[in-house]
């Protein structure tokens, strides 16, 4: 319908997770890096998979989807800054005095100092065509329009496994189950 | 360094000293042995001599890794783990996946290697350029996956990569194994007792640098066909989606399912122990290795029953095999329970399951009863048991002490014709195959350099009868017989040119996961992804892989000789060669070993009588300096 793909164009593309499809391969992390730094560098990786090994659990952190951002709101200088349309932030590299407000303030911990090179790196969608979620084998990481009704729940999947092993102990507690 | 992909530095943690070296990488092993189990191979045998005890300080643990580990190259996230074997004093490894190669190439390093042996617990602690030998009698006693917590916390990173022992490997458990990211199992040949002979709880790495590839987009560009590759391949999304339990229903169907102690191919619970019974039931979330778009490895969790509540990734066919079909148990929790103790005390699951299945089978005989089992029952089936017995060998309480020096030495101290049920080549248990219904594995376990071995050489296209990768690969005219699984003509053959690119594969280091099942890569594809990557031209052609990937197999080879090795080891167990299959397809089946050895010889150059590597053969591969180290 004519109202539908309006609406769509309208709507800013985002990086969307699903926790639950993520496999911690750290592919994403890889192609990142071979696309930024031109090498196979995970530690500069402009997103993060966050691995718990005891619970087989693993989760993406990506920049974004932010309702406020931050990293800009925290920038003594206002080098941070977010653009307006595609509501992405942005580094502007001759403003920056390396303070790393943004590091600590980014709720996905997804802004880094590089040290080697003395610069904050952060994601830029790759212009708009992201390498992470063209690489992700399983869909975990998927780009376009944010429909925050999609997106799954950042603890949903550790807090279902935690809340059936609570059940299960106090089962066992109560002396039902053994 | 002026080749790609390697960082050019081998890092020493010199325990008597208490201190590390750093050495450069010699450019001359890199176009003889490529990395990884080549490597590997050249220094363990130059600087480890011949006849050591293998617990004892002057063994060493070498932590080696390849060209393309850490880069973008499907399922190359893989480490090796090599030494002289606890379990059978001959020439060990133990590839593990998880993330800790990768970890070791960022922090600058293509190698570590563990000598001597520290007075007192510690962990090896490496950060980039800060390397440090840590007092660890706090972590001592503790389970793998405590360990791998506590260091964690203590470097408060939770990207440092832990290789840890459990109570096994301080015990010395002949099979234990070192684990990484708490259930990725460097399992077989003992390198947990080495660590643990060596006072060494950990290994924890943590880098920040890169690894750079000769042709950075050559190679990212092929790297991610490659990719699409594995996206696409129907087996592979079949692996990603059940694991190895695939195998499960397969290997009932052709009637090579060990079952009780390798009596028989057949196990009439087999439903219980597949993949689409599993699932369902038990699968919570599918978890991959570093680099890897396949994803089999599976975190499961038991919500009733005696073991409700465990929650663990794995096991895969063979610890399902092991602790299922093998010991007659039709129960998935109880392989999950038993996966979840290998894992957190440290253990192979394959040695451990094979033992209890010798105890079981010796117990069935009358050669020992409750007396020599601390009053325990040992009966076919029988789950609750089992996992007691498990956690004895994991502690080496009581019965459990003996069986915790593996099934051929256990055997030997019982006597009494024990001998006649451990299963085992060269003192390490055969693994989930049977050479009667499959007759080139019955080579492969006979003449692996690490004993019954199923990752070194076990041919697929023919016992799943792929018959145009097998006219493609070995000529059309050796079929039909090379896929005929009962037949011994041409397996020699297979099990040559697959042993080798296998080889390479170990050098790499890449996933076996990625060369089985018809393959997704084989050793053209290597030999295309090499130059880019390293910028060895040489490396493009097949012809001179499959002669570095010889080199390897001879050295490997002259390793064992050293140790007194030679044709008269290269045997199987009377039970393959002489009890004929009892059931199924495959009934009345048995191996005749010899003439398959003697084609296998033949092909490698070596003596037909002594079945050891022939001074042509050694000037051929260039390894005459082998002859310094003897």
């Amino acid at each position: 319908m004519y109202w539908d793909s309006r609406e769509l164009d309208l709507l800013t593309s985002q990086l969307t997770v699903d926790f639950t499809k993520c496999t911690g391969c750290r592919i994403c992390e890889l192609a990142c890096t071979a696309k930024h730094e031109g090498k196979f560098q995970p530690s500069l990786a402009r997103l993060k998979i966050i691995k718990y090994d005891d619970l087989g659990v693993d989760i993406p952190n990506v920049c974004g989807p932010c309702e406020t951002a931050p990293c800009v709101d925290v920038c003594p200088v206002y080098a941070m800054r977010r653009n307006p349309v595609s509501k992405m932030t942005y580094v502007d590299q001759d403003k920056c005095i390396l303070c790393k407000s943004c590091v600590g303030a980014c709720v996905n911990g997804v802004i880094q100092l590089d040290t080697e090179r003395m610069r904050i790196i952060k994601c830029d969608h790759c212009g708009g065509d992201p390498e992470c979620a063209k690489v992700c084998p399983t869909g975990a990481i998927i780009y376009g329009p944010s429909h925050v009704s999609e997106i799954v729940d950042r603890h949903g999947k550790v807090a279902s496994y935690l809340k059936e092993i609570r059940r299960l102990a106090e089962a066992q507690e109560s002396g039902g189950e053994s | 360094m002026k080749y790609g992909g390697y960082t050019g530095r081998i890092l020493r943690a010199r325990l008597d000293e208490g201190d590390f070296k750093t050495e450069k990488l010699p450019e001359d092993w890199i176009r003889d042995y490529i990395g990884g189990d080549g490597f590997a191979a050249r220094l363990l045998y130059e600087e480890v001599p011949g006849r050591i005890d293998a617990l004892s300080p002057d063994n060493k643990l070498l932590i080696a890794t390849g060209p393309i580990t850490g880069t973008l190259w499907p399922m190359s996230g893989r480490t090796v783990f090599v030494s002289k074997a606890a379990l059978t004093g001959i020439w060990g490894e133990s590839h593990v996946g998880g993330f800790l190669g990768p970890e070791l190439k960022y922090a600058g390093y293509d190698m570590l290697v563990v000598e001597g042996a520290s007075e007192k617990p510690v962990y090896v602690s490496i950060e980039d350029d800060d390397v440090q030998l840590v007092d660890a009698s706090d972590l001592w006693g503790m389970k793998t996956n405590e360990v791998s917590a506590a260091i964690t916390k203590r470097h408060n990173d939770p990207d440092v990569q832990v290789a840890a022992i459990g109570p096994s490997g301080e015990k010395k458990v002949r099979f234990s194994a070192v684990m990484v990211n708490s259930a990725r199992a460097a399992g077989r040949t003992g390198m947990g007792a080495v660590l643990g002979s060596k006072n060494v709880k950990a290994i924890a790495i943590r880098g920040h640098g890169a690894v750079e590839v000769y042709d950075h987009e050559g190679f990212t560009k092929l790297a991610k066909d490659a990719h699409k590759r594995v996206g696409e391949n129907p087996q592979a999304q079949e692996m990603g989606k059940w694991g190895t339990w695939i195998l499960t229903a397969v290997k009932q169907e052709i009637g090579e399912l060990p079952t009780y102690n390798h009596r028989t191919g057949v196990f009439s619970g087999w439903e219980k122990l597949a993949g689409d019974y599993i699932r369902p039931r038990y699968t919570i979330s599918d978890r991959a290795c570093f680099g890897c778009s396949l994803g089999c490895k599976k975190v499961n969790y038991v919500r009733e029953g005696p073991f409700a509540g465990t929650l663990e990734e794995g096991p895969e066919y063979e610890g399902l095999m092991a602790f299922g079909s093998l010991l007659g148990i039709d129960d998935y929790p109880t392989a999950l329970k038993a996966n979840q103790i290998c894992n957190r005390y440290g253990m192979d699951i394959i040695s451990a399951g094979a033992t209890i299945g010798f105890a079981m089978e010796a117990f069935e005989n009358g050669i020992i009863d409750e007396k020599d089992t601390d009053g325990l029952r040992l009966d076919w089936g029988d789950s609750e048991t089992t996992i007691r017995l498990l956690e004895m060998i994991a502690e080496r309480e009581g019965f459990g002490d003996l069986l915790a020096e593996g099934s051929a030495k256990a055997a030997q101290r019982i006597g009494k014709g024990a001998e006649k049920y451990a299963i085992h080549v060269k003192g390490m248990e055969v693994s989930g195959q049977d050479g009667r219904t499959h007759r080139s594995i019955g080579l492969g376990h006979a003449t692996g350099a690490r004993g019954a071995d199923h990752l070194r050489s076990l041919v697929v296209v023919d016992q799943l009868g792929y018959e145009d990768v097998a006219s493609e690969r070995w000529g059309k005219d050796k079929l039909p017989e090379i896929v005929d699984p009962y037949t011994e003509k041409y397996k020699a053959t297979a099990v040559f040119e697959t042993e080798n690119t296998y080889c390479i594969r170990d050098t790499l280091i890449v996933c076996w996961y990625s060369v089985s099942w018809p393959p997704i890569f084989w050793i053209h594809d290597f030999a295309k992804m090499l130059p880019l990557a390293t910028g060895v031209k040489e490396f493009g052609s097949v012809d001179n892989l499959m002669k570095i990937a010889e080199r390897q197999v001879n050295l490997k080879r002259l390793f064992n000789a050293r140790e007194g090795i030679s044709r008269k080891d290269d045997t199987l167990p009377d039970r393959f060669t002489k009890e004929p299959m009892p059931e199924g397809p495959g009934k009345g089946q048995v191996v005749n070993l010899e003439p398959m050895l003697d084609d296998y010889y033949r092909l490698r150059g070596w003596d037909l009588e002594t079945g050891l590597p022939t001074q042509k053969t050694i000037k051929r591969f260039g390894l005459e300096w082998t002859s310094a180290h003897s």
